[in-house]
């Protein structure tokens, strides 16, 4: 019998993971909740088990899924991105049934999960950080302190409630002026929501760009990375275009990012596959922000550019393996370009259009093209997960072209029954300022019009429209 | 020879033609395309025939009107002012004229008089001369267009209707110009309407002799259709008589029961020493050649019988009712009866119904009761609305003898004069209330209406609401050649279409495969400026599905005793005029329906209360098809 590996995901991932185990000759064991069961991760599994009727309660339920390792006999469990990727808990179950956790050990998902642990690492290791304080100190002495602050690094500045967190308990102060006035309202605000008036002070990077590294490390602590990757583009932080390696970089400053992530990687004993990310000045200083301790979304287009299969390679260092390659080994060539493809509605506030069915999908190929999707005709979104359809990849030597290509292909991709993200990513494609490489992560705050497209409603396709009624009713019924 | 153009005021435009040595052209395109096309030829032909129409210098482009702004909306699909202005664009020197019926403007039945008006003042913005008739030649019936008409600043053409038999005298005619011009005043353009091509050149040539000799200064205009073949030389004596305008239109098109073509009338009156003014022959010539290879795409609307008809003189159909007429019967099955509907029992209605003249929409009825007639072998037995409303006297009266009373009676039954005392006269319609009909297309539409879409509603407001649905569904289909628009029988598989779209830009289409799905649903592929586009279908519905048996006549009559109301004959629902829970008498007209045109009120057969409506305003029935149900309060 073959050795197993469970897929402890579902959707694009668990496919793209299920590859990489099929492809090193294991059995790839795939989990599904009710909602999920006519999935086709569960079809290109070697063994699916349902785990229950979710939805997501279950793929989150730990003590079901390390039962399903043991009802099927996997030895590793590789967790993806989302769900269980990043939770120490579940890693640490893991190893304690004695299961290989493709990642991280627990200590160091814990660690890194933990924003201020992870700062203290960082700052150890001097790996650059966003500027700000400890805890200010009560009363005046605080605001002498802020003010301190603010004439060492500049403005706009924020006020954070050092117990606050997911965006709450922040006030943005533009100059010194506003300080006195906005400093005890922050205090009480965080006293009134969080029972501790605590406050902290950072420098606010004004329209970063979005950069990060990715490194994977084995178990004899050898790290490498494998570029950078730019993922300004987004939305509420919900990244929608990742792109390798990030533009508008020296290649002076992408060798010393790349070089800091592998440092600030090596200071945390990282094993496995993960993320160094970092916020990009407009200045050219960066700093970090955080690691993430998982496979990215993302991760398709630095395999694009280095040629390393990173699931692959996470399988083996997981396995046991040491890295067969150096830092010089790896060569980093062209552009690639990822677009995920969305069932949302872009001009309803990209309301998800789960529920629907696709009644027809065709999906481009040729040179340079990849696809990591789940979708196929006939199949129904499930309502309860996310939106996700299908992650288009593209490589090109040249941006330019990769920016060709890109559209090319969103050109021929046809997908009817729920409204996606196309129309709207090949508005963007078409600006000026994205084929300049010039964005950040204001982007679609700056470029509200890339929203206004032609959905189906342009006067060729209303046209088009009734062509092919005339030609299905072999009359144009309209005339008759 | 002065050419006569779409910038001069009236008094010009008429004194040009009483100054003019020779005589003028008017290009019927649009009387072409009703009497030959079912007036299918779509503005994508004429605005290819715009350029050489234009250089061609007629008096004036017959290119809206008659039946053609219904058609326009129903079956082109294209705004009728859109149409005008797209014209006025492309032709900006030559008049656009059109024929209204009167009080029944565009369609077929009389409308209220601020209805008139607003159509006549928004029409008038791009139609010059205006061709205005009443089936009754009831002159009343036309006054409100004339007065529209000259506070616009445009020229009014009154029309006398032509006819033959032993009532329609010169001096009858001459007595009605009379009429006309007691009205009008002198500043007016006369037009003999010989709708159906009916009596012989000499007869014509009478006829313009004796109104020039009593108004030796009218501008006369001849308007006839060539279905006896023989139009030509009754263009020929009106022109020789003192006629000023006479209509034809371009070879290329030119059928049997449309105007005849123009090159010919040119070549004929030239050689009788009568000169077209302001004509370009060359230009005349290069339209058709320009419009020749549209004319297949129109085939299927050309008439099923091919030839001229010179029996017109005995039924006298008008030109354009000629094609409609033909294509009932055959859609009817009744082809072969039509021998003895349009020559024995049509000119016997005619005669019963007091000789008037055959033209929308007393053409309509006469034809419909000669039909019934013959169909249902019972005279007068199954009368339409349209024909009670004609002996009602709601046209107007009749011209030269009323029909006789056992029509009547068999028409309206035994109490027939009571009726005729109590609702009998010429109906006076009550003003609308147009600021209310606004609201209710701003509602259907979704937005507020401009006042050209209003216009559109007010004269057939179900049909012009399904057309601005199609528009905003489909856009300016207008572009689309008639190769594409009316093609029949699908594409070929990678047939290529490029058209440009109303902004000019070019666009090309490929068809791909169709596809069909298990659930039954069709998919049309097709690559759309490259790019590829599918549009999916539901499965048809299996048509008649849900009447699957079919009635017997008897059968329907008896459901309608029982309360259950079936329609009677094929037919679209006008007027549903009860809801649900209101009570009904015995013999009240609970729905109005619409075949060919005519509305016929159908009455409940039985007392009680509505208890269910299954039909809809608009929908199409087919005989047997559920209406309503009556329950009788017995079981």
């Amino acid at each position: 019998m073959k050795t197993k590996i469970l897929v402890a995901n579902r959707g694009e991932i668990a496919i793209r993971i299920i590859r990489s185990i099929q492809e090193l000759d294991y059995d790839a064991v795939a989990l599904y909740e009710t909602p999920d069961k006519d999935s086709r991760h569960i079809r290109i599994a070697n063994e699916a088990i349902w785990i229950g009727d979710g939805p997501r309660s279950d793929y989150l339920n730990i003590d079901k899924v390390i039962d399903a390792a043991f009802k099927c006999g996997a030895v590793a469990i590789h967790p993806g991105y989302g769900f269980l990727a990043e939770n120490a808990d579940f890693a640490r179950a893991c190893e304690d049934a004695g299961i290989i956790f493709i990642g991280p050990s627990s200590d160091v998902v814990d660690k890194l999960g933990n924003k201020v642990m992870a700062r203290k690492i960082m700052a150890e290791a001097g790996i650059p950080m966003v500027p700000g304080t400890q805890n200010l100190k009560q009363g005046d002495e605080g605001l002498n302190e802020a003010i301190e602050f603010g004439k060492t690094y500049g403005y706009p500045i924020m006020l954070k409630a050092t117990s606050g967190g997911g965006g709450r308990g922040i006030r943005r102060i533009e100059q010194e002026e506003d300080l006195a006035e906005e400093y005890p309202i922050a205090r009480s605000e965080a006293l009134a929501a969080f029972n501790d008036d605590s406050v902290y002070l950072e420098k606010v990077v004004v329209r970063p760009k979005h950069v990060e590294v990715q490194i994977i490390a084995d178990k004899n602590g050898r790290t490498v990375h494998l570029g950078t990757r730019d993922c300004s583009i987004q939305r509420r932080n919900q990244k929608l275009i990742e792109i390798a390696p990030a533009s508008h970089l020296t290649p002076e400053q992408n060798d010393e990012i790349c070089e800091t992530a592998v440092r600030a990687a090596k200071a945390s004993n990282y094993f496995n596959a993960g993320t160094v990310e970092f916020l990009l000045d407009s200045d050219g200083s960066y700093y970090f922000m955080e690691i993430n301790t998982r496979l990215q979304v993302e991760h398709t287009v630095t395999e694009m550019i280095s040629g390393i299969d990173i699931v692959r390679t996470q399988i083996k260092l997981a396995m046991g393996k040491e890295l067969l390659f150096t830092q010089e080994d790896i060569q980093l060539r062209g552009h690639a370009i990822e677009l995920r493809i969305n069932a949302e509605d872009p001009k309803n506030n990209f309301m998800p259009e789960g529920g629907k069915t696709v009644t027809v999908y065709r999906s481009p190929g040729g040179y340079g093209v990849r696809l990591d999707g789940f979708c196929y005709q006939g199949f129904t979104i499930p309502q309860v997960y996310d939106s996700l359809l299908v992650k288009l990849t593209v490589f090109g030597w040249s941006w330019n072209e990769t920016v060709d290509r890109l559209k090319r292909c969103l050109t021929n991709y046809v997908i009817t029954g729920p409204k996606t993200t196309i129309p709207f990513y090949l508005n963007l494609l078409s600006d000026p300022d994205f084929q300049a490489g010039d964005f950040d992560t204001s982007f679609l705050e700056t470029h509200e019009h890339l929203l206004d497209y032609e959905e189906d409603s342009s006067e060729v396709n209303k046209l088009a429209r009734l062509i092919a009624e005339i030609h299905h009713k072999g009359e144009n019924t309209y005339a008759a | 020879m002065t050419r006569i153009t779409q910038d001069m005021d009236t008094a010009t435009v008429l004194a040009t033609l009483r100054e003019a040595d020779g005589y003028y052209i008017t290009n019927t395109a649009r009387d072409m395309s009703q009497s030959d096309y079912k007036n299918r030829i779509l503005l994508h032909t004429d605005l290819l025939a715009a350029k050489a129409r234009e250089a061609a210098g007629y008096f004036s482009l017959e290119i809206t009107g008659g039946a053609s702004v219904h058609v326009d909306i129903l079956r082109k699909q294209v705004d009728p002012f859109l149409k005008l202005e797209l014209l006025r664009q492309a032709m900006p020197d030559t008049m656009f004229q059109t024929l209204c019926r009167g009080v029944n403007l565009f369609g077929y039945r009389p409308y209220p008089q601020n209805v008139i008006r607003l159509t006549v003042r928004e029409f008038a913005k791009y139609v010059d001369v205006w061709r205005t008739f009443d089936f009754m030649n009831y002159i009343p019936n036309m006054l409100a267009v004339f007065e529209e008409v000259a506070k616009a600043g445009k020229l009014n053409e009154p029309c006398i209707c032509f006819s033959t038999g032993p009532e329609h005298t010169n001096d009858y005619y001459v007595g009605k110009v009379q009429e006309i011009l007691d009205i009008t005043g002198d500043d007016i353009i006369l037009c003999i309407k010989n709708h159906g091509g009916l009596g012989t050149p000499r007869r014509i040539g009478e006829l313009v002799d004796a109104v020039k000799q009593a108004y030796p200064e009218i501008i006369i205009h001849y308007h006839g259709h060539n279905t006896d073949g023989n139009d030509i030389g009754r263009i020929a004596e009106a022109v020789l008589n003192g006629a000023a305008i006479v209509d034809a239109s371009d070879h290329a098109f030119t059928g049997f029961y449309g105007p005849p073509p123009i090159l010919t009338v040119i070549q004929t009156l030239k050689d009788l020493g009568r000169t077209a003014v302001s004509i370009d022959e060359e230009a005349v010539i290069e339209t058709s050649d320009v419009i020749r290879d549209q004319r297949p795409d129109y085939a299927q609307f050309e008439s099923q019988i091919k030839g001229f008809q010179p029996t017109v003189q005995i039924h006298k159909l008008p030109g354009g009712a000629m094609g409609s007429s033909l294509e009932q019967a055959s859609k009817g099955g009744f082809l072969d009866k039509m021998p003895d509907i349009l020559h024995k029992e049509l000119p016997e209605v005619q005669k019963d119904l007091g000789n008037y003249w055959s033209v929308t929409p007393g053409s309509q009825i006469l034809w419909t009761t000669a039909v019934a007639n013959v169909l249902d072998d019972d005279r007068y037995g199954n009368p339409s609305g349209d024909l009670k409303n004609l002996l009602l006297g709601k046209y107007g009266p009749f011209p030269f003898y009323k029909p006789a009373d056992w029509i009547f009676e068999k028409v309206f039954g035994p109490d027939w004069k009571t009726i005729i005392e109590q609702e009998g006269g010429v109906e006076e319609i009550e003003d609308m209330d147009i600021e209310q009909e606004r609201k209710t297309l701003a509602e259907r539409l979704g937005g507020e209406p401009t006042e050209q879409q209003l216009v559109t509603f007010l004269q057939h407001p179900n049909d012009a609401v399904e057309f601005f649905k199609f528009e905003e569904k489909f856009g300016q289909s207008y572009v689309l050649p008639p190769s594409i628009f009316l093609r029949q029988g699908g594409f070929a598989l990678g047939e290529t279409l490029i058209f440009r779209d109303h902004l000019g830009k070019e666009h090309m289409l490929e068809i791909g495969p169709a596809q069909k799905t298990e659930e039954g649903e069709t998919n049309v592929y097709l690559n759309v400026d490259h790019h590829q586009r599918v549009f999916v279908f539901a499965p048809e519905q299996v048509a008649g599905s849900q009447a699957a048996v079919t009635l017997s006549k008897e059968e329907i009559a008896d459901l309608a005793r029982a309360g259950d109301i079936r329609a009677p004959f094929a037919g679209n629902v006008s007027a549903i005029n009860v809801k649900v829970g209101q009570e009904v008498a015995e013999g009240d007209q609970v729905v109005v329906l619409e075949a060919m045109k005519m509305q016929t009120p159908v009455a409940c057969e039985v007392a009680g209360t509505v208890s269910a409506i299954a039909a809809k305003v608009g929908q199409s029935l087919q005989p047997g098809d559920k209406i309503l149900k009556i329950d009788t309060g017995e079981e």
